[in-house]
C-alpha cells in the first residue's frame, strides 16, 4: 500500500509537474494571505501586516524549492533539469555541438568497428548452447601446434577418454556438386562431413526434422543423408518444410534430407558458413586424401574434433588425459605418430593459434582508439575554452548558492550529452564501415564456397559503443568540470576573463596540445608502415610469369568420376589444350601460387640422412603438376630436368625440389640424383630429378621448402588449368569451354579468370582494404589533431592579448613577441613529437613482430608528419600573435 | 524503523502535526498554529518546514489533501490524518515514549 501511494506520488510529481506545481503556488500564496489576515485581525496597519507575514513566511520561493527537495523523485526530476538545460545551452551553440559530435562519431564509429572484428575473430562465442565448455583438441609434432586428427585416431579419442560429453568430428567445408534432381548440371555449394553425433554433442536442435543418428555415421557408404544449413534450405528450397525426406545429388550421389539446422547455427567456422552436412561415413562421395585410405590410414588426418568438456572436469585434467592417449598413440603407431603429441585448446586458443587474422583486428582496434584519443582531447579543449568564457555565468551560479557538485553534474551531463549523440552517429559510422566490409566479401573470398567477412553490429559491439561513449563523456567532460567550477568568485565576478589559477590551467591546456601532436603522429607512422609493409611484400617479386595466364578449376570429383576417369580426363584435357590455336603452352597443377587453398604438405625422410632420435620425418609443402608446369609457370628449372611425359605411374617415382629445399638438406653437393623416402625411412623412394628456382607461393611469407610431384604419379583430383596464351588470355574461355564440353557437359569449370587479374585481387586488393582502414584513420587522425592543435594553440595565445599588450607597451618590438609565443608552441609541439616518435616506434615493433618485417624506422612518415605538425603549430601560434602584437597597446589593454 | 539519531527532529516535527491532525482536518496555518498552542508555544513550526513535511507526508499515505473554504472563505488546502496516519501516531508516539524514558533515564543516572 505505502509503496503504492509513492509510486502515485512519483509518477504525479513527474508527469504532472505543472498541475503539481501550481497546486503548490497557490497553497504558499493562500497561506500568506491567511498570515496577513490574521495580523490584521490582531489590530495590525496592513502594509505592516503583509511586510510581518512576509517575514515569518520567509520567501516564498524558497518554501517551494524546500518542499520541491523533500518530494518523491526529486533526484531525477533535478536530473531532468540538468538534462533540459543541458540540450537548451547545446542549442545555443549549435557549431560547436555539431563539431564535437562528429569528432567523437569519428573516434567511436572507427573503434566499435574495429572491435567488431576482434570480436568476431576471437571472442564471439560458438552458436551453441554453454559455448564455454566446448573445447578443441588438436594433434601437435615439432612443425605445426595445430595438426588435424585422422579417421581412426578420432574413433579412438571419442571412445577411450572420459573427460567430454561427447567428442565430434568435422572435415573441412569443401566445394561439394549440388543438383536438386536428377539431370541438372551441378552447381557448387560448400559441404561439411561431420560425425554421427556432431549435432546433438554440440547441442543443436535442428529446426526441421532430425539431425544425424549415430549410426547413420558407422558403416560407410551405407547412410546416404544429408542436414541443411539453414541459409541454404531458404535460398535453395524457399524456406519449404516439404524438403525433408527430399532426394537431392551430392557429386552425383543421392542423398535424402532428414533435417534443417536452426537459424541459430550458421556453423562453427568463423568465416564459413556450411550449405549443408554429410555424415563421415559417406567420405568415398567427397574430397579425401586420394592417396590413402579415410577410414583405415592412421596418418590421414583430415579432420577437425571438438568436444564438450563434462561439468566438474578441468581442462587440465582433459589435457593430461590427451596427452596419455597420445604417448599411447605413439607406442602402439610408431610410423603414424611418432614424435606427435596431442593438445586440449580452449574457444579463446583455437581462435588466436589457428588463424593470425586476429593480430590485424588488434593492430587496427589499438590505432582506432588513439583515433578515439584524439577526438576526446580535441573536445576535451574545446570544452576546456567553452567552460572559460562561461566563467562568469558559472561564478554568478556558485554566488547564488548552486552547490559545486551539482554544477560538475550539470556540465557533465552537458558531456554527457554531447557523447550519447556522437555514439549514436558512431553507431552508424560503424555500422557503416562494417557494410563497406561486407561489400568487399567477393575480394576477401575468392571462391565459390559460402564465405563471408564475419564482422556484424550486434548486441555485444552495440555494448562497447555505450562504454566508449560513456568513457568519452568522462574523459572529455571531467577536466573542463573540475575546472571551472573551481574559480575564484570575487575575481571571476569583477571580470569576466582572468586566467586566476593561470600556471595550472595552462598546464592542462599544454597536456592537451602534446597528446595530439604525439597520438596523430603514432597514427601515421602507422598508416604509412602498414602501406609500405604491404608494398614490400609485394615488390619483393615472385619469381613466375603471371601474365598471358588463364586459369580455371576442375573437380571431377563432382561428377562422380573414378581415381581412372579422372587421370583420363585431365590427360585429355591437357592434350587436346596443347593442340588449341593461340595457347602456348599449358599446364596442370593442384594450387595455384597465392590461390585461396592451402597447399598439401608431404612428410619425408631424405635418404641416407640421420634423422635426430625424437622426429620420425621431415615436413614441406608441396604441390602436385603436370609437365608442362615449369614451362607455363615460367619458373627456370635450375639443374636437371623437368617433369617429362615418360614419368608415368609405371616408371620410378621421381620430383622436383626447390632450391631452397636442396639447400636445406644438401648443403653441399647436388640435389639432383638424390632419394627422398615419403613417410618414414622405410618409404617410398623418390628421386630428385631437378632443382627449380624458388618462387613465392604465398603474400606475406619468407620463401619455404618446396616439392612438386608428377600428376601421373600423384594423382589428385581437384586440379587447375593453366594455359599460358599468346594474345589476351581470356580470349582462350570459349576454346576450354568447348574442350570440356567435347569431354564432358556437365563438368562445371570453376574460377575461370584471367591469372593476372586473380593474383592482383589476393595480393593487392586484399591488403588494400587494409591499407584504406589504416589509411583512413590516420587521415581522420591528423585531421582532428590539426584541428584541435590550431584551436588549441589559438586560443591561448589569444588569451595573452591583454599581456602581449602591456609587453608593447612596455616597449617589446613586435618580433620579440612572435618569438616569444610560437616559441612557447614549438617547444610543445616538440615534445609531443619526441612522446610520437617513441609510441610510433613501440606500434612499428609490434606491428613487425605480429605481421612482416617492413624493415627498420620509417624515416619517410617522419620527414611528412614532423613539419607538417611544426607548421601548423607556428601558423596557429602566428595569426593571433601577429594580431594581438599589431593591436595598439591602449586597445590590447582594454580587451575583453 | 530504526531509532536514527539524525531523524529525531523530523521524528517530532511528524509526531506533532500528526498529533494536531487528531482534532481534524486542518490547513497550513492551522496546524502551525495547533503545534504551537498543545507545545504551550515552545515550537514554533516554520513554513519552510512545515509545508515539505506536509508533502512528504501526504506522498507517504500518512495524511490526505483537499481544497477546501476557510473560516473566511478563503480556498485553502486543507490535510486530514489518514488511517496509516492514525497508526504511525501510534508508532511514533511508543518510539518518542521510549526515547524519553531512555533519555530520563540517562540522566538520573549517576
Amino acid at each position: 500500500m505505502p509503496l503504492l501511494v509513492k509510486t502515485r506520488s512519483f509518477l504525479r510529481n513527474l508527469f504532472l509537474s505543472k498541475r503539481v506545481e501550481a497546486d503548490l503556488d497557490q497553497e504558499i500564496h493562500s497561506h500568506l494571505e491567511m498570515l496577513i489576515e490574521e495580523k490584521i485581525r490582531a489590530g495590525m496597519p496592513p502594509r505592516e501586516a503583509q511586510r510581518a507575514a512576509r517575514i515569518e513566511l520567509g520567501g516564498a520561493e524558497q518554501v517551494k524549492e524546500q518542499v520541491r527537495d523533500a518530494r518523491t523523485g526529486a533526484f531525477l526530476e533535478s536530473l531532468l533539469q540538468d538534462f533540459r538545460f543541458a540540450i537548451r545551452s547545446l542549442r545555443r551553440a549549435p557549431g560547436l555541438t555539431a563539431f564535437v559530435v562528429i569528432t567523437l562519431a569519428l573516434g567511436i564509429g572507427m573503434t566499435s568497428a574495429t572491435f567488431s572484428m576482434v570480436d568476431a575473430l576471437i571472442f564471439r562465442p560458438y552458436p551453441v548452447p554453454h559455448p564455454s565448455s566446448v573445447v578443441t583438441l588438436v594433434s601437435t609434432t615439432h612443425d605445426s601446434p595445430f595438426d588435424d586428427f585422422s579417421y581412426r585416431e578420432y574413433l579412438d579419442i571419442r571412445d577411450k577418454t572420459k573427460s567430454y560429453d561427447g567428442v565430434v568430428a568435422n572435415a573441412d567445408m569443401e566445394a561439394v556438386g549440388f543438383s536438386a534432381e536428377p539431370g541438372n548440371v551441378p552447381r557448387v555449394k560448400g559441404g561439411m562431413m561431420v560425425s554421427g553425433n556432431y549435432f546433438h554433442a554440440l547441442g543443436v536442435e535442428p529446426h526441421l526434422g532430425r539431425g544425424f543418428r549415430e549410426d547413420e555415421d558407422q558403416v560407410p557408404g551405407r547412410d546416404a543423408v544429408v542436414v541443411l544449413g539453414p541459409d541454404f534450405w531458404s535460398h535453395e528450397f524457399a524456406g519449404d518444410p516439404s524438403v525433408l525426406g527430399k532426394t537431392i545429388l551430392l557429386n552425383g550421389t543421392k542423398f535424402t534430407v532428414i533435417g534443417v539446422a536452426p537459424n541459430t547455427f550458421p556453423g562453427m567456422l568463423t568465416f564459413g558458413h556450411p550449405d549443408f552436412y554429410m555424415p563421415l561415413a559417406m567420405a568415398h562421395v567427397f574430397s579425401t586424401n586420394l592417396q590413402k585410405d579415410f577410414f583405415e590410414d592412421r596418418d590421414d588426418r583430415e579432420l577437425y574434433v571438438k568436444a564438450r568438456l563434462k561439468p566438474g572436469t578441468t581442462l587440465e585434467q582433459a589435457r593430461h588425459e590427451l596427452a596419455v592417449l597420445a604417448r599411447n598413440f605413439e607406442r602402439e603407431y610408431p610410423n603414424a605418430n611418432r614424435s606427435r603429441g596431442a593438445a586440449v585448446y580452449t574457444q579463446f586458443q583455437t581462435r588466436t593459434i589457428e588463424d593470425e587474422n586476429w593480430k590485424f583486428g588488434v593492430i587496427f582496434v589499438i590505432l582506432a582508439l588513439a583515433v578515439l584519443l584524439v577526438a576526446c582531447t580535441n573536445v576535451a579543449g574545446l570544452l576546456l575554452s567553452r567552460a572559460r568564457s562561461r566563467t562568469r555565468e558559472i561564478a554568478v551560479r556558485l554566488a547564488l548558492g548552486a552547490g559545486r557538485f551539482r554544477l560538475i553534474r550539470l556540465l557533465l551531463t552537458e558531456s554527457m550529452i554531447l557523447a550519447s549523440l556522437g555514439g549514436m552517429a558512431g553507431i552508424a559510422i560503424g555500422y557503416g564501415v562494417i557494410e563497406w566490409f561486407h561489400s568487399k566479401d567477393s575480394i576477401v573470398f575468392a571462391t565459390e564456397l559460402p564465405m563471408a567477412v564475419p564482422f556484424r553490429m550486434d548486441t555485444r559491439v552495440l555494448f562497447a559503443c555505450v562504454a566508449l561513449s560513456a568513457m568519452s563523456a568522462l574523459l572529455c567532460g571531467l577536466a573542463p568540470a573540475l575546472q571551472s567550477t573551481r574559480v575564484d568568485l570575487v575575481n571571476a565576478l569583477k571580470s569576466a576573463d582572468v586566467d586566476v589559477l593561470g600556471g595550472k590551467r595552462l598546464w592542462g591546456r599544454n597536456m592537451l596540445v602534446v597528446a595530439q601532436v604525439s597520438m596523430s603522429l603514432m597514427l601515421l607512422t602507422a598508416s604509412f608502415l602498414m602501406a609500405r609493409g604491404f608494398q614490400h611484400a609485394l615488390l619483393d617479386g615472385t619469381g613466375f610469369a603471371k601474365d598471358h595466364l588463364l586459369m580455371s578449376r576442375f573437380d571431377p570429383r563432382l561428377m562422380q568420376y573414378n581415381a581412372t576417369q579422372t587421370q583420363q580426363f585431365y590427360h585429355l584435357l591437357a592434350e587436346r589444350m596443347r593442340q588449341t590455336l593461340g595457347v602456348r603452352s599449358e599446364a596442370l597443377t593442384q594450387n595455384i601460387p597465392f590461390g585461396t587453398d592451402d597447399f598439401d604438405g608431404v612428410a619425408f625422410v631424405p635418404d641416407g640422412f640421420q634423422m635426430p632420435p625424437d622426429r620420425a620425418n621431415f615436413n614441406s609443402t608441396m604441390d602436385t603438376v603436370d609437365e608442362g608446369y615449369f614451362e607455363t609457370m615460367g619458373i627456370p628449372i635450375l639443374r636437371g630436368r623437368a617433369f617429362l611425359p615418360s614419368d608415368t605411374a609405371e616408371a620410378p617415382r621421381v620430383a622436383i625440389v626447390n632450391e631452397l629445399f636442396a639447400k636445406h638438406y644438401w648443403p653441399v653437393g647436388d640435389a639432383v640424383g638424390k632419394h627422398i623416402r615419403l613417410d618414414s625411412s622405410s618409404g617410398t623412394s623418390v628421386e630428385i630429378v631437378g632443382v627449380a628456382r624458388t618462387i613465392k607461393y604465398q603474400s606475406m611469407q619468407k620463401p619455404m621448402d618446396f616439392v612438386y610431384m608428377p600428376l601421373a604419379q600423384h594423382p589428385v583430383a581437384r586440379m587447375v588449368l593453366m594455359l599460358r596464351s599468346s594474345g589476351d588470355p581470356l580470349q582462350l574461355v570459349q576454346p576450354v569451354k568447348d574442350v570440356v564440353r567435347l569431354l564432358d557437359p556437365n563438368l562445371p569449370m570453376l574460377q575461370t579468370r584471367a591469372y593476372q587479374d586473380f593474383y592482383l585481387n589476393q595480393t593487392v586488393k586484399g591488403p588494400l582494404i587494409a591499407i584504406e582502414l589504416v589509411g583512413t584513420m590516420g587521415v581522420v587522425g591528423l585531421l582532428l589533431a590539426v584541428a584541435g592543435l590550431y584551436g588549441l594553440v589559438a586560443y591561448n595565445v589569444s588569451r595573452r592579448t591583454r599581456e602581449i599588450g602591456i609587453r608593447i607597451a612596455l616597449g617589446a618590438a613586435s618580433s620579440d613577441v612572435l618569438r616569444l609565443v610560437i616559441g612557447k608552441g614549438l617547444v610543445l609541439v616538440g615534445i609531443g613529437t619526441a612522446i610520437g616518435l617513441a609510441m610510433g616506434f613501440a606500434i612499428e615493433q609490434l606491428m613487425n613482430s605480429m605481421l612482416f618485417d617492413a624493415g627498420g624506422v620509417d624515416i619517410v612518415a617522419y620527414i611528412i608528419v614532423v613539419p607538417s605538425l611544426f607548421l601548423v603549430t607556428m601558423l596557429a601560434a602566428y595569426v593571433p600573435a601577429r594580431r594581438a602584437s599589431r593591436i595598439a597597446p591602449t586597445q590590447a589593454l582594454r580587451y575583453e | 524503523m530504526s531509532p536514527e539519531p539524525t531523524s529525531l527532529l523530523q521524528g517530532t516535527l511528524d509526531l506533532l502535526i500528526l498529533k494536531s491532525l487528531i482534532a481534524g482536518e486542518m490547513h497550513g496555518l492551522g496546524v502551525s498554529r495547533r503545534v504551537q498552542q498543545i507545545t504551550g508555544g515552545t515550537f514554533v513550526v516554520k513554513p519552510g518546514s512545515l509545508f515539505p513535511a506536509l508533502h512528504r507526508m501526504e506522498e507517504e499515505g500518512w495524511i490526505s489533501s483537499f481544497w477546501g473554504e476557510s473560516e473566511n472563505n478563503r480556498r485553502a488546502k486543507y490535510y486530514r490524518l489518514s488511517k496509516a496516519g492514525l497508526k504511525q501516531l501510534e508508532l511514533e508516539t511508543k518510539r518518542w515514549g521510549r526515547i524519553t524514558w531512555a533519555i530520563a533515564q540517562a540522566l538520573e543516572a549517576s
